[in-house]
């Protein structure tokens, strides 16, 4: 049977993106933050998955107003990195993990999770970005991948508590899937941050450190909020917090923390990451 | 915070809602004065002014129809509307001259004297009246005087067609009892035809004052439908500033959304970039979306449906730093905006 190594959660900036692209990484203003993804990138890299479902939002992208899923999973066998409005980023083309992709809606559905099923799809920098941020820029990706788009932008959008559920049949999925592959989850977005409205600029580093502290250990509290309760700490954009939920509610309920990191802000955002794996 | 503004009737006060305030609990409540205007509509500004925010307001026969009022004057400031035992009809013939005669009959006897001859047929006909109700209802419209029953009824005489202006689009609930022979059940089924999202609960056994003759049912009903619409109402704007992308702001914005979108293919960005207002022409936005792009007016694109995710677009063909949208947004330098949204680099 597949195997469950890990679960990250980490944000997806783009700014983290076009500060890659510009060649900023070293530079004083970016260093700290990427230093901080290192012993992560390590342990991911010892590891060696050979799958990571990326659990993120498509932003205005992939997906118009004329179409949103609320739940969407991609079974292609590629994924290329889409035109966001500045051109297609110079990041290598993903390999879907089809086969694995396949099962997964099958379990899903099974489970009454109805996902949108997409057989060809591109993917901006809520998928990009993570996997930059997870496995550097190599000349071709080291795992396969399957994408799980939750829509975060049209309300509504899917609760907390959907967004654990979901975790929990994936979790089901990796341990029935016959093969000995393993799996590392990243779920992805956050944290704190608000794009829209006068209060835009708005973060919130005390509950962003909270978050990475608490989200293994205790993930009670983030389960028990409502959709608006994340509008409110983290902002509306921040909200993108719960599909983290999806990674915690795969994972057992006793987990290390092996690695976290927390910067703020990156261009508007709090971003950082946290590495669990089951105790 | 929605507040729930109990409007009572002619020559009455908070008895008729105390058993509703009981049950709507740990919502915040009002009862409004309609003791001092001089018309209906004085009435409903008068409220509007005096309970700010946003309101979840319930209307007991002449209160339903300044509760009408108030939602013809600012509909959007409504979150929901009950009308207890009330009409829309304007005044009838012969009217005039019966509600004249309770005003003299008050001036001359006194208020105890004219709930003697008013109350009993405002209740349900078919049953006893209870001794200890027409002792409370009687104390109630003695707390009145004969000169706010005179401005009440005149202002009743006086009051508008609410059957012409009620174009209430948000969540109704009609309550009138079986007997109410003064606002019979017919005159709500008359407002359910008019807005067709209300519900009419018919509650039996009660006449016009049914929020006193059934307390309990009446109190039920309104406290059961208030919560779930406060419930519902204070999901998406409660949190100051933050325009959350629901369906009227995404319907409001589709087409400026969708001209922005256009800028996802090199096509769409040179011709942007070739001739702007052609480019938008492609697209059916209001003028002020039109100008509000032309101006690069990111407040006023997101307040007119605009969506960060697409209209940052725009910045791509048009360069501007996403922390300048913000400070524009936030309607601040954008040193004040880094400094005081932002704040100081925290790492580790």
């Amino acid at each position: 049977m597949a195997k469950l190594i890990g679960g990250l959660g980490t944000s997806h900036v783009p700014s983290i993106a076009a500060a890659l692209d510009k060649g900023l990484r070293d530079s004083d203003e970016w260093k700290p933050f990427f230093d901080g993804y290192s012993p992560a990138q390590d342990w991911v890299a010892a590891q060696k998955p050979d799958i990571a479902v990326v659990i993120f939002n498509d932003h205005g992208n992939a997906f118009f107003l004329d179409r949103v899923p609320t739940l969407a999973l991609g079974v292609a066998e590629n994924y290329d990195p889409i035109d966001e409005g500045w051109g297609p980023r110079p990041v290598p083309s993903f390999v879907g993990a089809a086969d694995f992709a396949w099962h997964l809606a099958d379990q899903m559905v099974s489970s009454h999770f109805d996902p949108l099923i997409c057989r060809e799809l591109q993917v901006d920098h809520g998928m990009q970005v993570p996997m930059e941020l997870v496995f550097g820029r190599p000349a071709a990706w080291p795992v396969k991948v399957v994408p799980i788009l939750v829509n975060t932008i049209q309300y509504p959008i899917p609760t907390p508590q959907r967004m654990w559920d979901l975790g929990r049949v994936l979790r089901a999925a990796i341990q029935s899937w016959p093969t000995d592959e393993k799996v590392i989850v990243l779920g992805t977005g956050g944290l704190s941050h608000q794009l829209q409205g006068a209060r835009a600029g708005y973060i919130n580093p005390a509950e962003d450190r909270k978050w990475i502290a608490d989200i293994g250990p205790n993930p009670q509290r983030y389960r028990d909020m409502t959709r608006e309760d994340y509008v409110e700490v983290f902002g509306s954009e921040g909200a993108e917090l719960i599909m983290w939920l999806v990674m915690r509610g795969c994972m057992d309920m006793a987990v290390n923390t092996l690695h976290r990191h927390y910067f703020a802000p990156a261009s508007m955002t709090g971003a950082g990451m946290v590495l669990l794996e089951n105790a | 915070m929605t507040t729930v503004l109990l409007i009572p009737g002619l020559v009455s006060d908070h008895f008729v809602w105390d058993a509703a305030r009981m049950a709507l609990s740990p919502l915040p409540v009002a009862i409004a004065d309609v003791s001092t205007q001089v018309s209906i509509p004085d009435m409903a500004r008068d409220l509007l002014a005096r309970h700010p925010g946003r309101l979840m307001i319930a209307g007991h026969s002449m209160g339903g129809r300044v509760a009408m009022e108030m939602a013809r004057m600012a509909p959007g400031r409504i979150a929901g509307m009950a009308l207890l035992n009330t009409g829309t009809h304007p005044r009838r013939e012969g009217e005039e001259a019966k509600r004249q005669a309770m005003i003299d009959h008050a001036h001359a006897q006194g208020m105890a004297a004219l709930a003697a001859v008013w109350l009993p047929g405002m209740m349900n006909a078919e049953a006893v009246p209870d001794p200890s109700l027409m002792a409370d209802l009687t104390a109630m419209v003695c707390r009145m005087t004969p000169e706010i029953h005179e401005r009440q009824l005149r202002a009743l005489l006086a009051r508008p067609d609410a059957a012409a202006t009620l174009a209430y689009k948000g969540p109704m609930l009609l309550i009138v009892g079986r007997q109410d022979q003064w606002s019979p059940v017919a005159q709500h089924q008359d407002i359910a035809r008019l807005c067709p999202q209300a519900r009419l609960e018919i509650v039996e056994d009660a006449g016009h004052f049914a929020p006193v003759e059934q307390p309990a049912a009446v109190a039920a009903l309104l406290a059961n439908w208030a919560h779930a619409v406060v419930a519902a109402d204070a999901g998406l704007d409660r949190i100051p500033d933050t325009p959350l992308f629901d369906r009227p702001r995404s319907n409001n914005g589709y087409a400026l959304n969708k001209m922005a979108m256009g800028l996802s293919s090199p096509e769409g960005r040179a011709a942007f970039v070739a001739d702007e207002p052609a480019y938008l022409d492609r697209f059916a936005l209001t003028p002020d979306q039109r100008a509000a792009v032309l101006a690069r007016d990111w407040a006023e694109m997101v307040r007119l449906g605009g969506n960060l995710f697409y209209i940052l677009k725009i910045s791509a063909v048009d360069p501007t730093a996403i922390r300048a949208i913000g400070a524009a947004q936030a309607g601040l330098s954008l040193d004040t905006f880094l400094d005081t949204r932002l704040g100081k680099v925290t790492n580790g």
